[in-house]
């Protein structure tokens, strides 16, 4: 019976089809997918119900004084200054005798205790006593790191009013601004480069150096398992190996693609929870740092997923398919190892070399699209087209590699037999 | 020995496979892998309804033959046509095969995997899966089709893989060692289904060792070895050419130490008595002087090699031809 009317593209498509709908109802892909999202969730409702960690001063005292859950400052002022309490510069600050002091971290009702000396402040000797530490605690860190802040601007304020500095100049000494920023256009926001416009265009070149290998991953994956499970037979007699490889490639991507687009949107979604853009307002990417930033990201995964697909066929199983495709997957996160010079100094020799590299160039000229002031077209032109060229030529050679291996089994054929598959025209 | 000419049965081309026209022409192919020659200079055809029984030792270049009509590889010289046109992807949704080196998507139930296979052969999904729906339950795996591969037991496997072999009626049916690993009850289910194909209109190629199911099912047959053609006809008649002219006759009477004029040797073989006839003399006339001698025949079978034989000592005699060469 003659069912005709197969193409090429209509087999590209089935393969396609097929290998994203099973990617995406992996049980692995799916916990991967909301690992992220749900790992940001859980960050953000900490900072929520955490506030003592956001502000620098640390976690509740258990227990502590009426004013539940919040924490104060316990000074005992064992000088002759005479220090009494200003609420409004130093507003956790509670006077106490030692004795007090003492038994109230004796309680556990404090954390610590700060005693200014007899001597102050001609010796500036501050001691903080507290119980003896039971290990590395981030959250006291940070407690004691505001406590200190609080007590340097209370003690500053002070020393100020004693010496008959007026108070307003007082307070300008304590705290000599506040920043507001404003864009040349008149509209309020950041002027110039932020931390955050910074670390949202980073964090979204990180997500697409990930989902590269990710994608890629699955890739060699597909490959690898129907060389396994003796499928790939069958499946040749329907298909020819470069249909075949061509739609495992689009499919995978898309699939990649899915989890990408899953884990920025919940990105964004986070970002609304946090209002007011979670600290982000006027970060912007520019619409061309997108595209360009697609170009990489498709022409890396190309070339990427034509070597994995190609490194699945010759394998002669999964464990030395992955320990082949990390040789080649070290190459292209190169340019994160060095990303201190990339940040530093963005036209160094390294990051030029980085970037005209075809295995090092979607991730290099990724960043360098995040942290260039200005888009460096020479750089862009020259990275591209040799990254082009590459991804043909690499996807070539692993199509015939892919072609003359994928029936091999168990069997590693050697290099001068993968060369000589490169070169063969049929 | 016959000699690596095609023969054709004793009354001519009178069977209904003989008048079809081929499925598959194979001329003059030759492949090479490394410094090694797999296929020398090949040429044979497959008819439609037949059964071309594809034999040869381990290594003779079957499985390769059958990928470059699959265009899964390409032959380095001569010409391939299947059904008048190259092969590739126009003819592969007429084409089912079953590789030697076969299994399922392990994670996957098998009617996913079935219909998959089905659409990749130019089925529509919902076609695809409802044949394979139907054809699962027709072989007793109507409860086990929505189960993963790697649950099923292995005969239930070789069901599920023959199903997709021929989900998609396939003008041509490639099977490469298909009986391998089959338990019995799979065997005979399998035999039904190449027969049914046969007679449907298909042409099968089949790979075989066993050369009881090669004589069973094979209407022509195609030896090769070290990818050169060393037979190639119908069994009966390649049987013939090899009968060494023996008949046996088993009866009270009859001995190997009797006198008969038209026999040149007689040996006892089995409690039957195994005699050469002269040449130019024929079995009617042993039996003529059996009955004068008044001898109470209860068997008289002409002697013709089994296929085994036959292919043993076409392949040794080769190997022989070339050691000496």
């Amino acid at each position: 019976m003659s069912t005709g009317g197969r193409s090429f593209l209509h087999l590209i498509a089935l393969v396609a089809k097929r290998d994203y709908v099973r990617t995406v109802r992996r049980r692995g892909f799916v916990l991967g997918t909301l690992m992220l999202p749900l790992g940001i969730g859980v960050f953000i409702l900490l900072s929520t119900i955490l506030p003592g960690a956001a502000t620098g001063m640390g976690a509740e005292v258990p227990g502590g004084p009426p004013e539940a859950g919040e924490l104060v400052l316990l000074v005992a002022d064992e000088s002759e200054l005479g220090l009494e309490p200003q609420p409004e510069l130093a507003p956790h600050v509670e006077l106490v005798s030692r004795e007090d002091g003492l038994a109230r971290l004796g309680e556990g009702t404090a954390e610590e205790l700060y005693v200014i000396l007899p001597g102050y402040p001609d010796d500036p000797t501050v001691l903080r006593i507290g119980n003896p530490s039971s290990g590395f605690d981030v959250s006291a860190l940070q407690r004691q790191a505001g406590q200190q802040q609080e007590l340097a601007v209370w003690l500053q304020s002070t020393l100020l009013e004693d010496a008959a500095v007026p108070p307003e100049i007082a307070r300008r000494v304590v705290s000599p601004y506040t920043l507001a920023t404003e864009t040349t256009a008149g509209e309020p926001g950041p002027a110039g480069p932020s931390l955050a416009s910074f670390l949202v265009p980073f964090a979204f070149t990180m997500l697409f150096v990930m989902s590269i290998f990710i994608t890629s991953g699955y890739l060699l994956q597909s490959v690898t398992e129907e060389k396994e499970n003796r499928v790939v037979e069958i499946v040749l007699s329907s298909v020819p190996a470069l249909p075949l490889m061509a739609g495992k490639i689009l499919g995978l991507g898309a699939a990649g693609l899915t989890q990408v687009a899953f884990w920025v949107l919940s990105a964004l979604v986070a970002l609304a929870l946090l209002g007011d853009g979670g600290g982000l307002a006027g970060v912007s990417i520019a619409p061309i740092t997108v595209v360009l930033g697609l170009v990489y990201f498709a022409l890396g995964y190309l070339g990427f997923g034509a070597i994995f697909s190609a490194v699945g066929a010759l394998a002669p199983g999964s464990r030395e398919a992955q320990q082949y495709a990390g040789f080649f997957g070290f190459f292209a996160v190169v340019p994160v190892i060095f990303s201190s010079v990339f940040v530093s100094d963005i036209a160094s020799p390294i990051v030029v070399i980085l970037a005209l590299i075809p295995f090092t160039a979607p991730a290099a000229m990724l960043m360098v699209l995040t942290l260039s002031t200005e888009i460096p077209w020479g750089m862009v032109i020259v990275s591209i087209v040799s990254l082009a060229i590459f991804t043909a030529l690499a996807t070539v050679a692993s199509a015939r590699v892919f072609r003359a291996t994928l029936l091999l089994y168990g069997v590693r054929p050697g290099v001068r037999a993968i060369v000589g598959a490169m070169f063969a025209r049929s | 020995m016959a000699d690596a000419r095609e023969t054709t049965g004793a009354n001519g081309p009178s069977s209904r496979a003989d008048t079809l026209t081929p499925a598959v022409v194979v001329e003059g192919v030759w492949k090479r892998f490394g410094q090694t020659d797999v296929v020398q200079d090949l040429s044979f055809e497959v008819r439609r309804g037949e059964v071309l029984g594809f034999l040869g030792p381990n290594g003779a270049g079957k499985t390769t033959t059958m990928r470059m009509i699959l265009d899964i590889i390409r032959p380095d010289r001569g010409a391939i046509t299947v059904f008048g046109g190259p092969p590739g992807i126009a003819h592969q949704s007429r084409v089912g095969y079953l590789p030697e080196e076969r299994g399922l998507y392990r994670d996957v139930p098998i009617l996913e995997t079935l219909t998959y296979f089905g659409a990749l052969r130019g089925l529509s999904t919902r076609d695809a899966r409802d044949r394979a729906t139907r054809l699962l339950t027709e072989v007793g795996l109507g409860e086990a089709m929505r189960k993963k591969a790697a649950e099923l037991s292995r005969g239930m496997h070789q069901k599920a893989q023959v199903v997709a072999t021929v989900l998609h009626e396939p003008d041509l049916l490639i099977v490469d060692e298909p009986f391998q690993g089959l338990d019995p009850v799979n065997a005979q289910m399998l035999r039904g289904v190449l027969l049914a194909q046969r007679d449907r209109g298909a042409a099968v190629v089949m790979s075989t060792h066993d050369m009881t199911d090669a004589q069973k099912l094979c209407d022509r047959i195609l030896l090769i070895d070290r990818g050169r053609r060393l037979l190639y006809g119908r069994v009966p008649a390649i049987q013939r050419a090899f009968s060494d002219g023996a008949v046996e006759v088993r009866g009270a009477g009859i001995s190997a130490t009797g006198r008969y004029r038209c026999i040149s040797e007689a040996a006892e073989v089995g409690g039957s008595v195994r005699f050469l006839l002269r040449e130019g003399a024929s079995p009617r006339e042993l039996f003529r002087e059996l009955a004068d001698e008044g001898a109470a025949v209860e068997r008289f079978e002409v002697s013709t090699p089994t296929l085994d034989e036959i292919f043993i000592r076409t392949v040794a005699g080769d190997r022989r031809a070339e050691e000496v060469r």
